[in-house]
């Protein structure tokens, strides 16, 4: 395997990878306060879980990228 | 079924005596959402009416009734009633019903309260008495000594006491239990009991002090013992008579605490309608589809003593909500309203929700196998909650689900439990199973996208891709209608989004044009192929290249178009949407996202479980079994869930953002669900 598919596959790796660290990231804090918001008003959990899931979008970004890479190697 | 129920806002007037009769046709009716009257200035003579005269006589008797059912510790849910009652059986002396009822049962519960008072303190002088009955010493023997003083209590240290005491005085008496908590008595000379009284806290010396009485505590607790059984005896017949008297009352109470309620609903209605010194006036909403009828009961039934009046629907009303589905799209509803309720002039998305909800889902999940199951444990969930209406609706999209899930699994991916029914034509490299080669047998189903190859993700994300375009589009064109009334910008900008939307998915389609031709191809030799290959395809192929990717001049066009009228519409601010909109098709990747994650989770479990399974030594198979089931239901239920949530979410943000507003108000109409009596 040449080396330059090695160096596709690192970058491709880090490119979800990182993207992936990211999401977590936002959804940590974000998870926490919708939590609390939606034990305060049940009808915050549609709401809450909208912007809950918002950052996943991030990894997606990742994932197209890393794909994109992938077909290249 | 794409809109809420169409209502009319309706003015009721009529002569005060005439309020109680209107109210009770109206309740009858189970139509009409009244709407709270807010007393205004330019109104003057209105002001807010007052509960009718019976309200506080029928809430009195309610109070008893609950206080009585209270006591009884009678829920509404335990017992099950045979059939309903009728009102006018309930209405015959039920006042006096009710008061027979109270006073039966507080002395019932008077009776069991004293028995379990005269229980606890029994217990509490058996308690106190205790560790003087080791003893032997009779109660007054303790007490009534001029020149002894005495020490009751537990001791840790009793060899130290024995050592150290005859140092002190010799003039004392100790008397101690055999038993392990080890309780002394001592009898000591006055003038010693300073220095006896230290060297008795040095050993670790509790007082306990003596209960009153006279006599040998051991036959004290004996009689009280005796009592004591009397008494639980007495209590648990008690107890049995409050649950018989329960019991013998359950309908009756339900039924006449339904029956009270209804009365004072109906009693403190007026407190909704504006009132002068003569008339009153209820607004409401009623549905326009009943309003006819509603008026003929009015008319007819009151001689034409009402004045009924339609106003018109004003911009800023805000007209109730009242969504109309057939059944199974019903169920969908309560999905919808877990993000927010439609309001009035949204368009009610049940209907497409129900459609591709499961059909997100189920491509996502993918197999015939997790199919299966989900179908299994949707069913299960259903049983399970049948009280609950939202954990059983959530069984029903599971079930859905499950079905979408089996048919892609079986005609688009072919694949059970992760396993293909036909080995993989190439790549996936080293050991490949599939059911044939496992089974011995040709299972002639195949894999029409293999979800572990770079053809077959490349297949699914353009998949993802077209089925983000046309829900996304379709969000679009919703908005587009809705707003088209209500505010022209908005509209406008969304037409310039589509064509934003147009243009990128586009772009996309051409730079997977190898997998879409692949796709095309069966269409060749028929009637529309002359159009497609020799107008259309060179028509969206036509472009530049630019950094080796060939960007078509419909695109540009498209674009250039969209951003064009989006800024003109709204400004600048409108660029962020279009970012928004590409964002958003981008999110519908996470659909092949999804469906290859679990598929590669599942294939690396089972070529470890088969592996194991395969090897040739009985335990390490048995070990593999076990291991393979254990992490097939992992994958199971984690992509279940992932995938439940994700086709959620592809609802709730990428889709319900174009077009929804929610928030609308429940259509709440004056009635009473009864549950235990009836009109009749």
């Amino acid at each position: 395997m040449a080396i330059e598919t090695g160096i596709i596959a690192i970058g491709a790796g880090v490119a979800i990878g990182s993207a992936a660290l990211a999401t977590a990231w936002a959804q940590k804090t974000i998870g926490a306060a919708a939590v609390g918001a939606a034990a305060e008003n049940e009808k915050m959990f549609g709401k809450g879980l909208i912007y809950m899931v918002l950052p996943e979008t991030i990894v997606l970004f990742g994932l197209v990228i890393a794909f994109l890479l992938w077909t290249k190697m | 079924m794409f809109r809420p129920r169409e209502m009319k806002r309706t003015l009721i007037i009529g002569a005060k005596q005439d309020v109680e009769k209107t109210i009770e046709l109206l309740h009858s009716l189970e139509i009409v959402h009244i709407i709270d009257y807010q007393p205004s200035e330019a109104e003057e003579p209105l002001h807010l009416g007052t509960p009718t005269e019976k309200a506080s006589g029928v809430s009195q008797n309610l109070l008893k009734l609950r206080s009585s059912a209270q006591l009884l510790m009678l829920e509404p849910e335990t017992p099950s009633v045979s059939e309903k009652i009728s009102e006018k059986q309930i209405q015959r002396d039920i006042y006096l019903k009710i008061q027979d009822l109270e006073l039966s049962v507080l002395s019932l519960t008077e009776t069991k309260k004293r028995i379990e008072e005269h229980y606890r303190k029994i217990d509490e002088r058996i308690r106190q008495l205790q560790p003087f009955a080791a003893m032997n010493i009779p109660l007054e023997n303790y007490q009534g000594y001029d020149h002894v003083a005495v020490f009751t209590g537990y001791l840790r240290d009793l060899k130290k006491i024995n050592e150290h005491l005859p140092k002190i005085t010799d003039e004392y008496e100790l008397f101690t239990s055999d038993e392990k908590d080890q309780m002394i008595a001592l009898f000591i000379a006055k003038s010693y009991a300073d220095d006896a009284g230290k060297l008795l806290s040095n050993c670790g010396f509790i007082e306990v002090k003596l209960p009153e009485g006279k006599g040998l505590p051991k036959q004290f607790i004996e009689k009280w013992t005796t009592q004591q059984k009397e008494l639980s005896e007495k209590l648990v017949q008690t107890t049995k008579d409050i649950l018989e008297f329960r019991k013998r009352y359950a309908e009756f109470i339900l039924a006449s605490e339904e029956y009270l309620a209804i009365e004072v609903q109906k009693a403190e209605a007026p407190v909704l309608f504006g009132m002068t010194d003569h008339s009153f006036l209820i607004d409401c909403w009623i549905p326009t589809d009943v309003l006819q009828r509603v008026k003929e009961v009015l008319e007819k039934e009151m001689q034409g003593s009402l004045y009924l009046e339609e106003i018109e629907v004003k911009h800023e009303d805000e007209p109730p909500t009242l969504l109309k589905n057939p059944r199974p799209v019903r169920r969908f509803e309560y999905l919808l309203e877990l993000y927010s309720l439609p309001n009035y002039r949204d368009i009610d998305p049940s209907f497409i929700l129900s459609l591709i909800f499961p059909l997100f889902f189920g491509l996502m999940v993918g197999d015939i196998g997790y199919g299966i199951l989900l179908i299994f444990f949707g069913v299960l969930f259903m049983k399970m909650f049948k009280e609950s209406e939202g954990f059983s609706n959530i069984g029903w999209y599971i079930i859905i689900a499950g079905v979408f899930a089996s048919l892609f699994g079986l005609f688009l991916f072919g694949d059970m439990f992760g396993l293909p029914f036909l080995p993989p034509t190439g790549e996936t490299g080293g050991v490949a199973y599939s059911w044939s080669s496992l089974l011995g047998f040709h299972i002639p189903i195949p894999s029409v996208i293999h979800k572990m190859e770079s053809l077959g993700m490349t297949q699914l994300l353009v998949i993802s891709v077209i089925a983000g375009f046309l829900h996304l589009g379709l969000g679009l064109l919703i908005g587009v209608t809705v707003e088209r009334k209500l505010n022209r910008k908005h509209a406008i900008t969304k037409i310039g989004l589509l064509f934003v939307l147009i243009a990128l998915a586009l772009l996309i389609f051409v730079m997977a044009d190898w997998t879409i031709g692949q796709w095309l191809r069966p269409l060749k030799g028929s009637a529309v192929a002359p159009f497609l290959w020799n107008y259309f395809i060179p028509f969206v192929k036509a472009g530049f290249s630019f950094g080796g990717l060939l960007i078509p001049y419909v695109s540009i066009i498209f674009g250039v178009l969209g951003i064009i009228v989006v800024i003109i519409a709204t400004g600048g601010f409108g660029l962020i949407e279009v970012l928004e909109v590409t964002s958003h098709l981008m999110s519908y990747t996470r659909l092949a996202a999804i469906c290859v994650a679990k598929g590669a989770m599942a294939f690396a479990f089972n070529m470890i479980g088969l592996g194991l399974i395969l090897s040739g030594n009985i335990i390490i198979g048995i070990l593999g079994v076990i291991l393979l089931i254990f992490m097939q239901l992992m994958v199971f239920s984690l992509g279940a869930l992932s995938s439940g949530i994700q086709a959620v979410r592809l609802h709730y943000v990428e889709f319900f953002m174009k077009f929804y507003k929610g928030e609308g108000i429940r259509f709440n109409p004056f009635r009473y669900v009864r549950k235990y009596t009836t009109t009749k």
